[in-house]
């Protein structure tokens, strides 16, 4: 028996291992994996690498914009062009500094007609596979951040937390496929699931044939998920069919928030009927 | 055991790597999935017991950074591990063309235990007809990547093979 385990020692521990990860599997899919001892503690090891490069990351597109606004002022003479970098790094720590504070006076100005308590957050990660649209914030339980509260920004709703350490949270996505938020037509009041699909088109379901939504109408939270507070801009319908068969009619929605040119967001507790926008 | 040690390192390097910078490339929803191409790596030229439990925990990092549900990716991860070494004995790779047909192969393997899984945990409607084209445009962009990644790899590999002998 063990010189069997010992010659097909790698077979085993795969096939170990391929069971293990069903047993978590079916463990978290039924919700009995309350304590996950391993996440955590990646999640703080990953925390500043993550944030660092993250930070390079900003870098990066900064010396690409950078490097295009340049090339254009290469037949200039060297003194003009030593003056247009020096104004072009000034003026862009500039705007960089007025777009932040445009950023995060809208975000406080906004914070103030959300329920109490609510957190402010960067997003420092993305998703690491194409499968999910995740991505997670410098904000844990620590700060205030538990599982199910609401992530938005001025602009709309970016997504829920659905996990969260002490130092960060991963949230998802409005747009990923697992996702769905309750939402109303502004301008009829009917109603509807916006939800993601593995196509990378948003959509809203579960609208009715007889319900009257065009191309160009506001999604608003319904608020009656106890997720998301009421009133928050979600998208607009940018593409509705009624097809021949079928009770409901397909919806397809441009989110109000990409969240790849989010920096900030707000974490709110979204009790029903509290916010005041 | 240095081996062992550049593999984890490159490992957490490839994980880091697929939340942040490769977000910065033109690929519209994919994300190149090198990790992936690591596991296969493992799976035809390491294939040990720590190989195992490598691919096993970077499909679990994956899940505790991305997956709404633990356990997915270290489920697709490990279950490309074990295809790709029950295979290895019958792959010869001379070229680097084999190799990225090899991580085509195991990316189809991935994206099928992961579509599989997800339709008996997370039921969800129109997941056949996404799921196919997310499948096959990964499948691509980890074959293209997957020469480059295993010369890389490999140079790793036998400069630490080198130093090891020297020492011995």
């Amino acid at each position: 028996m063990l010189a069997f385990l010992r010659k097909n020692q790698v077979l085993v521990s795969s096939g170990f291992c391929v069971l293990l990860s069903l047993y978590i599997l079916t463990a978290a899919a039924r919700g009995q994996l309350k304590q996950d001892p391993v996440g955590p503690i990646l999640l703080w090891l990953m925390r500043p690498l993550q944030i660092g490069a993250q930070a390079a990351t900003g870098w990066i597109k900064e010396i690409d914009q950078r490097y295009a606004t340049v090339a254009g002022f290469r037949a200039e003479n060297e003194r003009l062009r030593k003056r247009i970098q020096e104004l072009e790094v000034e003026r862009s720590k500039l705007l960089e500094a007025g777009a932040t504070n445009r950023r995060l006076q809208q975000l406080l100005e906004f914070r103030s007609h959300l329920p109490s308590g609510s957190i402010t957050a960067s997003i420092i990660a993305n998703s690491a596979s194409s499968w999910f649209k995740t991505c997670l914030l410098d904000k844990g339980s620590a700060d205030g951040v538990r599982k199910g509260m609401a992530v938005v920004t001025p602009l709309g709703v970016v997504g829920q937390v659905v996990s969260a350490t002490s130092h960060s949270a991963k949230v998802l996505l409005v747009t990923d496929s697992n996702s769905g938020v309750d939402v109303l037509v502004q301008r009829t009041r009917a109603r509807g699931i916006i939800s993601g699909s593995l196509d990378n088109v948003t959509i809203m379901k579960y609208v009715k044939r007889s319900e009257d939504i065009q191309e160009g109408d506001r999604l608003v939270t319904s608020g009656l998920d106890g997720v998301f507070p009421k009133g928050l801009m979600v998208g607009t319908a940018v593409k509705v069919r009624k097809q021949n068969l079928g009770l409901f009619q397909y919806v397809e929605v441009m989110p109000a928030v990409v969240s790849s040119q989010t920096e900030e967001v707000l974490v709110v507790n979204g009790e029903p009927n509290q916010a005041k926008n | 055991m240095k081996l062992s040690l550049l593999f984890f390192i490159v490992g957490l390097l490839l994980v880091l790597l697929q939340t942040t910078f490769l977000h910065l490339l033109p690929l519209g929803p994919i994300v190149p999935d090198l990790i992936l191409v690591l596991c296969v790596y493992w799976g035809l030229y390491y294939p040990n017991v720590a190989a195992v439990l490598g691919s096993f925990a970077l499909g679990y990092s994956v899940d505790v950074l991305s997956s709404p549900i633990l356990g997915l990716n270290a489920f697709a991860m490990s279950l490309v591990f074990l295809a790709v070494y029950l295979s290895s004995r019958s792959i010869w790779l001379h070229n680097p063309l084999i190799s990225a047909i090899v991580v085509f192969l195991a990316s189809l393997v991935k994206g099928a235990a992961l579509v599989l899984v997800w339709a008996v945990f997370l039921s969800m409607e129109g997941l056949w007809t996404g799921a196919a084209r997310y499948i096959i445009m990964e499948a691509l962009v980890a074959a293209f990547l997957a020469p480059f990644v295993f010369a890389l790899l490999r140079r790793g590999q036998s400069y630490l093979e080198q130093i090891r002998v020297t020492a011995e």
